[in-house]
């Protein structure tokens, strides 16, 4: 409703303008943030993550497919997210909206840009490769869900074994070490209002803020943005985020 | 059978027909419908939904604004309904108000009426069944945190809380979850006057 | 055995039918009338009313409720009660084979639909009309006996919600193993055995809410499969109540969901 957001926004405004958040948070700070990874043995890969109140699960899963005709010695990784009712009364049951098909594609492109898995190692012979599926399967929602599903995504990726492969096909339940990654990936998500930005918006904020910026970051690089909301950018806040992303990321890697 | 103890749904209270709120009668034997704390001959349910009496005072905040009067939403599942005529003050959309319930229909619509706009602040939204503990016996829960905190707080009936005034906001809000999560415990309100010491 | 739990298709590896039951024993060393180990958390999710997990064997379950709600779309509402929805989902990667398909299956239609008629019986719906109480059960490790597990769970997360029921249900499966009845079949034996029957009970009354069978039965298999279900239900109760009064015992302002 959006007179409901126009409420909150004065409220918050308010809150901020005076450098607080309504939770007594500092501005760069993250909530409580529990990580639990390979929580699942049917999955080849699967991991929890926590932010605040907010918890998503990633499952990672193989199987046998056809390569992209234009990629055709290469993998497939395919990445998708579920908003799932029980998580929150504001997702119904139905397609994929535009938030979880954002939410999923946000994701993937930290992966996949940052390269950290070697898609060219999953070619198994002409017209057979692995197709890697990463689910996010978010289960309770208090706001910063791309920054809770990036974070289980890479927990997820760091728990995963590659399937034992017999005559073109996959022996599950065995395994042959685990999936060689090259980066560890992160996201920071942040919210502004005004003029103010604040990283990891809860659920409250996110009702009230103009937008929002979600920078993924490897230990070297930048590899993925997206802005989202009504609000706008200018060049500074961009560049200083990342400086805080870098710092941030930091932290985040050391959860993993 | 043993008193003031946890019981389920189902579970058998009393070998005779009795009435007791949150109870129902089968076959001549009393048995609980929800979680609850039964005591006394009495049960309490330790979670529910809110369900709007005449009489009960609320925080509800304006949700659309008719012709002639106002929806109001206080935390139930129905519309409720606050007429022009019954008030002297005009409302906005997400606008709290502090009111009464007046009528509840057979079909569950609900009109309220004595309503005082509340000052800017903010909501927590609690079960409705622990309002009373926030209270607290003649108010002395509620007026413990007004004074250790400095806000002004209107507990709804519904479950809605307001907080608003200058002072510590939030701690009037971490003080309410405090209660919320203990409501069923002893010795409760010392805790809570330790715990707001302790953040002063 | 055409239909493995999980999914329609059966598991056609082409194996040879093991020896189910010898020496008083079942393939995992259970006795025929052994539940696998059963573990519930109440009271794990922040948003939803009501929520519970369950751990089944290696079945991993989530259930959550928000209700009474307004009911939406309107002309789904009832004037005279509340109307029981209920999604029984499992996700792409609950199972040990293929990755899942995204969206219900038949399969997770239909076990939908029974599970929400098992609520219908308890939940006294007649204190909201108009309204609508809708329970969401999300398998995310499937090991046999899912819809069991469900409903388990299901009532678990209504009474978290405080929705007035007649009762605490759960439920239960029963299979033929080769020739005998035993009580809750584990992956191989939903595989390979003779029959199998999930039922979900009301103990106070004894009355079954929720009631398939599929394989071959005598008259007798039946009572004996019923009898034992009834008996297993009595102990999963046990586990319920202990998990809800937990939620008392140690209250915890914090809500998670902790897998390990």
């Amino acid at each position: 409703m959006e007179s409901i957001n126009e409420i909150k926004r004065d409220v918050l405004s308010a809150v901020l303008a005076a450098g607080k958040r309504i939770d007594s948070r500092g501005m760069y700070d993250y909530r409580k943030i529990v990580v639990q990874p390979g929580i699942l043995q049917n999955a080849e890969g699967s991991a929890m993550a926590s932010i605040g109140k907010s918890q998503v699960m990633v499952g990672v899963k193989f199987d046998i497919a056809k390569p992209f005709l234009d990629r055709p010695k290469e993998g497939v990784l395919s990445t998708s997210a579920d908003l799932l009712p029980l998580a929150s009364h504001l997702f119904e049951t139905g397609p994929p909206s535009e938030d979880a098909i954002e939410l999923a594609r946000v994701v993937d492109r930290g992966i996949r840009s940052s390269n950290t898995i070697d898609l060219e190692s999953f070619y198994l012979e002409e017209e057979k490769v692995l197709a890697l599926y990463v689910d996010i399967y978010v289960l309770d929602h208090d706001g910063n869900l791309i920054d809770c599903s990036s974070l289980a995504a890479m927990s997820a990726l760091l728990s995963s074994r590659m399937p034992k492969i017999e005559n073109g096909s996959i022996v599950r339940g065995e395994y042959s070490g685990k999936l060689p990654l090259k980066e560890h990936v992160v996201t920071c998500t942040f919210g502004k209002i005004g003029e103010r930005m604040f990283l990891d918006p809860s659920l409250d904020e996110e009702k009230g803020m103009d937008c929002r910026l979600t920078l993924a970051t490897t230990s070297t690089h930048l590899c993925a943005a997206q802005k989202g909301g009504w609000g706008t950018y200018s060049e500074r806040d961009i560049t200083e985020l990342l400086d805080i992303s870098t710092e941030k990321g930091k932290e985040l890697r050391a959860m993993l | 059978m043993a008193e003031n103890r946890i019981v389920m749904p189902g579970e058998l209270l009393s070998e005779k027909p009795e009435r007791i709120s949150y109870a129902f009668v089968d076959k001549g034997k009393t048995y609980s419908t929800v979680v609850g704390l039964f005591s006394e001959g009495k049960l309490v349910p330790l979670e529910g939904p809110y369900e709007p009496l005449p009489d009960d005072l609320i925080v509800g905040i304006i949700s659309e604004v008719k012709f002639s009067g106002y929806s109001v939403e206080i935390n139930a599942p129905y519309v409720s309904f606050l007429s022009s005529r019954e008030i002297r003050e005009r409302y906005e959309m997400g606008d709290a108000v502090f009111a009464r319930v007046d009528r509840v229909d057979e079909v569950k619509n609900i009109d309220i009426a004595d309503a005082k706009k509340l000052p800017v602040g903010r909501l927590v939204k609690v079960s409705s069944v622990k309002i009373p503990r926030i209270i607290g016996k003649k108010n002395s829960m509620i007026d413990m945190l007004k004074s250790a905190t400095a806000c002004d707080i209107y507990a709804g009936r519904n479950g809605y809380v307001w907080i608003a005034g200058k002072g510590n906001q939030t701690l009037a809000e971490k003080a309410i979850r405090m209660i919320e999560t203990q409501a069923h415990t002893h010795g409760l309100t010392d805790r809570v006057a330790v715990y707001l010491k302790s953040q002063q | 055995m055409i239909c493995n739990s999980n999914g329609d298709k059966m598991g056609a590896t082409g194996k040879e039918k093991p020896k189910l039951y010898e020496s008083g024993r079942r393939v995992d060393g259970r006795g025929l009338a052994d539940l696998r180990g059963i573990k519930i958390e109440s009271r794990v999710l922040n948003d939803a009313d009501g929520s519970a997990y369950i751990e089944w064997g290696k079945n991993k379950i989530l259930a959550g409720v928000y209700g009474p709600s307004e009911c939406i779309p309107r002309h789904d509402q009832s004037l005279y009660r509340s109307v029981i929805k209920c999604r029984y989902n499992m996700a792409p990667f609950s199972g040990m084979e293929e990755h899942g398909r995204s969206g219900p299956s038949r399969r997770s239609k239909e076990l939908s639909k029974v599970i929400k008629e098992a609520f219908e019986s308890v939940i006294i719906s007649e204190n909201f009309p108009k309204t609508q109480i809708e329970i969401f059960v999300e398998v995310l490790q499937s090991d046999g006996g899912t819809r069991c597990a469900a409903v388990t769970a299901a009532a678990v997360a209504l009474a978290d919600a405080g929705i007035p029921m007649k009762d605490l249900i759960s439920a239960v499966a029963v299979c033929k193993i080769d020739g005998h009845m035993a009580v809750d079949p584990g992956k191989e034996e939903d595989n390979f055995g003779e029959s199998d029957m999930p039922i979900a009970f009301s103990p106070r009354t004894g009355e079954i809410l929720l009631f398939q069978m599929d394989g071959l039965l005598s008259r007798e298999e039946l009572s004996e499969g019923i009898s034992l279900a009834r008996q297993a239900s009595e102990k999963i109760r046990k586990i319920q109540v202990e998990a809800i009064a937990k939620v008392y015992q140690e209250p915890k302002e914090e809500r998670f969901l902790v897998i390990k």
